[in-house]
């Protein structure tokens, strides 16, 4: 029986390989690797859609040197062991290039699989800075890591003429992290940081650290965190009666900050990563959207779009499916066409610029700052 | 700000955080007095009364406004419906366990605190809801110190809320039956007391005090959250002890030193925010160390 089921497993797989290359024949593949499964799946299903509808376009508009293009999806279901089947299939499949890549974690075990089959691989929404080091150069980072975050913030910061700095976290990982490299390049400018403070999340009660920032009496406070304990902090600030310019993260963005925060969450500033309801290139692509799929684009499908057509215009650009060929013209892309913004890259095949928004609360809702 | 300034406004913080702490402790120890329980599930109970404050609330406020005529309104009856949900967890979760090991009615706790995080988590899918209470932006200024009307009538009604206890435990026969069930169960149904009776009351009351405190919470920080009861449970079962457990004066006297502990510790440099419940929990293992029955407490080490 064992024996049976290991011949009828080992005849699939060869009929699989056998079907790989022989799709790439009469036209092109591009490989997704998303999240369709799992507790991110509402995000991958997203990105999987955006990636659709941009080789739509590119199809009606004749495809890529003359071929016709479709998609494959491998789901990674944000799971670092699955991702790495996802990326074997996909790469087994004779993919021109793979878009994708929701959760980190999940991606980072990818880079290698992607590397070793020689395959260009355009990240679209992963964006910690540990991928990085991991990237043997034949991967591409279009969103922007948490160091560009800092330097928007501290941008930011600078045409507000803020000098002094309060910087709160709320002691995990992610928070502490982004204050820390904050307080850092803040210092490093020149500027002061005017107090550090940590709170403990959960807990309702921040008058003891509201009454610390107001006796170090800072410019602005910036709050690296999530919404949930920023609205509150936000909410016994302005109580309390200070009133400098509150700035919060990109983990705080979310529009419950005003549920918590009620009316003093008005002139808050977030900074955010490029959704589609902020950017003004994006609305036709959000119109098209949500007539073919019946739901409002989410966070990174103008992210993965962009990524799905960058990827096609380096193909052409390089004439061939050559994969050397394709990274080469990546590295040299200067791609304009994008709803985040344009596309360059650094030496380390990252975003040459920060694509974070700056976002305002205004009316109990966000919309992009002045 | 100088230095005075904010050790006073420190002060005010304390004395505000400390109110919610001390009325929460309340219950823990209440309950621990008469049946010796250490009811985790007090946190939750704390919880559930701020989302019965709301309810009633948004019942009330076309009538009386959401300002703190229609807050006081929903929070009494908040108290009564609370304290009668007490009753009724007590009834269905702890009085069949109250002869079994005290471990499994510990377990129970924990269980009864997991129904209830989870039964809100279901209704309200863990989102914030916001309170809906308007109670202005008013206070005193003092040069740089501002104390709002909201905490001076937060701490008013904290403190009318523990005289009333305290009056009631003292003078009534009710509050003298309970004091006689904490000292000996088995002698109060000998001398005709109804002891299963007491201890209902001795819930009622609890879980009305942690109702009063969750709607004066949700009024005063704006929203509520499934999850809000955890941390306070935590922090009030850690007043009651320094305070000394099954002492109620204890309990009033540890929710206020636990939160002029954590307002000062945020402010005393070297320590910082950081590190202000390390600074709490130290004042907690000196206390337990050097007087194990907590401050006020009796010591009767051999019930516990």
């Amino acid at each position: 029986m064992t024996h049976l089921l290991q011949k009828v497993a080992a005849g699939l797989l060869l009929a699989g390989s056998l079907s790989g290359p022989a799709m790439a024949q009469d036209g092109m593949t591009i490989g997704l690797l998303v999240p369709t499964s799992g507790s991110e799946a509402t995000y991958g299903q997203d990105m999987a859609n955006a990636a659709e509808l941009a080789v739509e376009e590119i199809n009606a508009a004749g495809g890529i040197l003359g071929q016709q293009v479709s998609t494959i999806v491998g789901d990674d279901a944000c799971d670092p062991q699955q991702s790495v089947n996802a990326a074997s299939k996909l790469a087994s499949s004779g993919v021109v290039g793979v878009v994708g890549g929701y959760c980190s974690g999940a991606t980072l075990p990818t880079l290698k699989i992607f590397a070793d089959a020689n395959i260009p691989f355009v990240i679209t929404a992963a964006n910690s800075t540990q991928l990085i080091p991991a990237n043997s150069g034949n991967a591409f980072m279009i969103n922007s890591t948490g160091n560009d975050q800092v330097a928007k913030a501290l941008e930011f910061f600078n045409s507000k003429n803020i000098n002094t700095l309060a910087i709160v976290d709320q002691g995990d990982a992610y928070s502490q992290d982004l204050a820390n490299l904050t307080k850092q390049r803040w210092e490093e400018s020149g500027k002061t940081v005017a107090t550090t403070e940590t709170v403990n999340k959960g807990e309702q009660d921040y008058s003891a650290v509201v009454t610390a920032i107001r006796s170090a009496n800072p410019d602005a406070v910036f709050w690296t965190a999530y919404y949930a304990d920023g609205g509150l902090l936000i909410r016994q600030l302005r109580q309390a009666g200070y009133q400098g310019l509150i700035a919060v993260g990109d983990g705080s963005n979310s529009p419950e900050l005003f549920n918590i925060a009620g009316s003093a969450a008005e002139g808050v500033i977030a900074f955010s990563n490029p959704t589609a309801e902020f950017l003004p290139n994006a609305k036709s692509f959000v119109d098209s959207y949500t007539a073919k799929f019946g739901n409002a684009p989410g966070p990174y499908a103008p992210l993965t779009y962009d990524g799905t057509k960058l990827l096609a215009a380096a193909i052409e650009e390089a004439g061939s499916t050559d994969a050397a060929a394709i990274v080469e013209a990546l590295k040299k892309a200067n791609f304009t066409d994008g709803l985040a913004g344009d596309i360059s890259f650094t030496e380390e095949n990252t975003l040459a610029r920060s694509n974070f928004i700056v976002l305002e609360g205004k009316g109990g809702a966000w919309a992009l700052a002045e | 700000m100088a230095l005075t300034d904010i050790v006073l406004q420190q002060l005010v913080n304390g004395l505000v955080l400390g109110s919610f702490y001390a009325l929460v402790a309340l219950g823990y120890t209440m309950v621990f007095g008469v049946v010796k329980l250490l009811n985790f599930a007090h946190g939750e109970v704390y919880m559930v009364g701020g989302f019965a404050g709301f309810i009633v609330l948004s019942l009330v406020s076309g009538t009386l406004g959401s300002g703190w005529s229609g807050v006081a309104v929903s929070m009494v009856l908040a108290m009564i419906g609370v304290g009668f949900l007490g009753v009724l967890i007590q009834k269905i979760a702890y009085q069949p366990m109250l002869s079994a090991p005290r471990l499994s009615i510990l377990i129970t706790a924990l269980a009864v605190s997991l129904v209830l995080q989870n039964a809100v988590l279901g209704l309200t899918g863990g989102r914030y809801v916001p309170f809906g209470a308007d109670l202005g932006f008013g206070g005193v200024n003092l040069g740089n110190l501002f104390i709002s009307y909201n905490q001076f009538i937060l701490v008013g009604t904290a403190g009318v809320l523990m005289l009333s206890l305290e009056l009631f435990i003292s003078r009534t026969q009710y509050g003298r039956a309970m004091r006689a069930v904490s000292i000996d169960k088995d002698m109060c149904r000998l001398m005709g007391i109804d002891v299963n009776r007491v201890i209902a009351v001795t819930f009622f009351l609890g879980s009305g005090l942690a109702a009063a405190a969750g709607t004066m919470a949700g009024a005063y920080y704006g929203s509520l959250w499934y999850f809000m009861g955890f941390l306070i449970g935590l922090k009030a079962f850690t007043a009651a002890v320094i305070g000394g457990i099954g002492s109620i004066p204890g309990a009033m006297l540890g929710g206020l030193i636990l939160g002029l502990l954590e307002s000062f510790g945020t402010q005393i440099p070297g320590i910082g925010s950081a590190w202000k419940d390390v600074f709490s929990f130290s004042i907690l293992i000196l206390v337990l160390v050097f007087k194990p029955t907590g401050l006020l407490g009796r010591s009767e080490q051999e019930r516990m």
